[in-house]
């Protein structure tokens, strides 16, 4: 036990001196949750909640384009800067020299040929119904809106803004058809109440999302990023600890200790222990700060998952499975660039294909097969099943599985390198 | 005098070699000897020493420690066997006094015992006023001499050391060469490499000389030069192993 404890208190001396290692570890980590949910958070926020500024060019000359600017002003998620006569390029130019990312323009025949439009469809049902007969349709080739964008909003971005222009365009489309089916049946306009019924009568959605437990945990940037992150960090440990057996190995001092009366799985047990605690030194900081510190940010709370046994064995076989791979890093390179360099890009493309930086679901299916060979990805699917999905034990086991399944692969794979470098 | 450990018939061909780096070696060790080990770059010396030490297995041949008379294994020998090995092999990063607490302990050495065994070592050894200073800014010699002390911490009763004075100053040299003098007379063992000839000449009791991972010439040093007809070791070495560049 003396043994051990002085190998553990030699590791830590050795972390302590490490200055790098400790900022890489425990700053690192810190900063990029911060940043990350600051951004996501506020690209929410400005899709969501903030207006955006948005020009119109409406050549309109009939009273549905300024419907259109009228429901797209009231959705309150707009800012109208109507401007006249504009051409193509000089729009586009607008939308490079100013501040605005988006231009709508409303073709001059726009009221037009949405009258005809309308007017068709209400016909067409009148006749399905023998309501009317012999009524003629008039062929109609509307001219296209056309949003203009600045080519560097995102692309998800550009599709929100694009599919409430075309829910309005829609509503409009439904207010006119309706007009069109009582003009045809003689009614100068449609009676007041039932007009707004129609517009109005939209069905309520309430969004639940998937859960075993009855505690409802709202998804948001927070929940999704301090997991993340917190295993991103742990695997980033490759850089330390993996320099560490790197160092140790190369300077004889794994050598000395075969001289010496003292299991070399002391070394082993002491690396881990040291480690371990760093990782979940690293996790408790990132969630206190995502408990206690994001809210005074106006970042969502962290909420912690009821299941607190499954959090502890997830999060010790997260860091275990970031210090087995570390380990067999440090072992089977040959310098410290080798496995500072190796490690850090290995991490970068497990973190990648394990869904760390973009989720899992957005990849191509090739792309998700490859995706589930990562640790990064099992441990992230693990804290997802805690802090989104309940945390239910069963739905818990494939990630338990896998995890178990790497550790123990990464072990004897280092084992069996240093039973052939006789250190064993 | 009885034999403190056999070595029979010893060789050793690393994995992928064409050639055997030690070749059917065989002597023994005595119990006080100052056994000095020379050969040529390549000759097998370090080879040797990390066999014996337990650091590579041989390839044929056997190694027996005895005690008492009784062969035993190298396992139970370990807690009285010190190695200085040739490069640095201690944490940098740490002090002189954390390096040997961490080494002591490791040989069970109690805390109070190790605690004062440490002071009069760096004491003895120059190293008293960088007690608690990282050893990565040291001086080759004073880095010698932490790689001498960490070896030696559990005052073996047989000391291997591979090239110990290697790329120090004469003073550290010295001070290093008076301890294992000193070490020597309080009934260590000692077996040493190293390529100063008269350092070895001026230290050892007996003379090894390794080529091509053979055992050339193993006597006193009296005796070899008298059966060569030399004046010094240094000659001596050259008359045996040739004027040709080994690597």
């Amino acid at each position: 036990m003396t043994k051990l404890l002085a190998s553990i208190k030699k590791e830590f001396l050795l972390l302590i001196n490490d200055k790098v290692g400790l900022l890489l570890m425990y700053m690192m980590p810190i900063l990029l949750v911060f940043i990350i949910t600051l951004v996501q958070d506020s690209t929410f926020k400005l899709v969501n909640e903030n207006q955006i500024e948005i020009i119109v060019i409406n050549d309109d000359k009939g009273p549905h384009g300024d419907t259109l600017i009228a429901y797209l002003n009231s959705s309150g998620s707009f800012t109208i800067d109507e401007r006249e006569g504009l051409s193509q390029e000089q729009i586009q130019q607008t939308l490079l020299d100013g501040d605005e990312m988006l231009a709508i323009h409303i073709p001059s025949e726009f009221s037009a040929d949405l009258d005809i439009k309308a007017m068709n469809i209400s016909i067409g049902m009148l006749q399905e119904f023998d309501i009317i007969e012999g009524t003629e349709m008039s062929e109609v080739q509307m001219d296209e809106l056309i949003l203009y964008y600045d080519p560097v909003l995102q692309e998800s971005f550009r599709y929100s803004v694009l599919s409430t222009v075309y829910s309005y365009l829609s509503v409009l489309e439904n207010r006119l058809m309706i007009e069109g089916l009582y003009a045809e049946m003689g009614y100068v306009q449609v009676p007041e109440d039932m007009e707004s019924q129609f517009m109005d009568n939209r069905v309520e959605i309430n969004q639940v999302s998937a859960n075993t437990s009855s505690n409802q945990v709202i998804p948001n940037s927070t929940q999704h990023n301090v997991p993340a992150w917190s295993i991103f960090a742990m695997f980033f440990m490759v850089i330390s600890l993996g320099g560490n057996i790197v160092k140790e190995r190369l300077s004889g001092s794994f050598i000395r200790l075969q001289t010496i009366p003292a299991s070399f799985s002391l070394v082993l047990i002491s690396k881990i222990v040291m480690y371990v605690t760093v990782a979940l030194t690293q996790l408790a900081i990132i969630f206190a700060l995502g408990k206690f510190v994001f809210p005074l940010l106006g970042l969502p709370s962290l909420m912690l998952p009821s299941n607190i046994l499954g959090l502890i064995v997830i999060s010790f076989l997260s860091a275990m499975s970031a210090i087995s791979f570390a380990m067999l890093v440090g072992t089977y390179a040959k310098t410290q660039e080798q496995a500072n360099g190796f490690g850090a890009i290995a991490v970068i493309i497990l973190a990648a294909i394990g869904g760390i930086w973009v989720p899992s679901f957005v990849m191509p299916d090739y792309l998700q097969t490859i995706g589930s060979i990562s640790p990064m990805h099992w441990c992230l699917e693990g804290y997802y099943t805690l802090f989104l999905k309940g945390g239910d034990w069963y739905l818990l086991s494939p990630a338990l599985i896998f995890l178990i399944i790497f550790i123990l692969a990464c072990q004897l794979l280092t084992f069996i390198k240093l039973k052939i470098q006789n250190f064993i | 005098m009885s034999a403190f450990v056999e070595i029979i018939d010893l060789s050793k061909t690393y994995p992928k070699a064409s050639e055997c780096s030690l070749d059917g070696a065989t002597f023994t060790i005595t119990k006080g000897d100052k056994l000095g080990i020379f050969g040529p770059n390549g000759a097998g010396k370090t080879t040797l020493i990390s066999i014996l030490c337990g650091i590579i297995p041989q390839s044929s041949g056997d190694v027996s420690f005895k005690k008492d008379g009784k062969a035993v294994p190298l396992k139970s020998m370990l807690y009285k066997l010190g190695y200085v090995p040739q490069d640095f092999s201690f944490y940098p990063e740490l002090t002189p006094y954390q390096n040997l607490m961490y080494f002591g302990t490791l040989y069970g050495i109690p805390k109070m015992k190790l605690k004062q065994k440490i002071e009069d070592l760096l004491g003895v050894l120059g190293l008293s006023h960088v007690t608690h200073k990282k050893v990565g800014k040291f001086s080759g010699g004073m880095k010698r001499r932490v790689n001498l002390a960490i070896g030696i911490i559990n005052d073996p009763d047989i000391l291997f050391l591979d090239e110990p004075t290697v790329g120090v100053d004469v003073q550290s040299k010295n001070a290093i060469m008076a301890y294992l003098e000193e070490l020597n007379k309080n009934g260590t063992t000692i077996i040493y490499t190293s390529h100063h000839m008269n350092e070895g000449q001026g230290f050892c009791n007996r003379i090894i000389l390794l080529d091509i991972g053979k055992v050339i010439a193993d006597d006193t040093l009296p005796n070899l030069l008298k059966t060569h007809d030399e004046s010094n070791l240094e000659s001596l070495f050259l008359k045996l192993t040739g004027i040709e560049y080994r690597d």
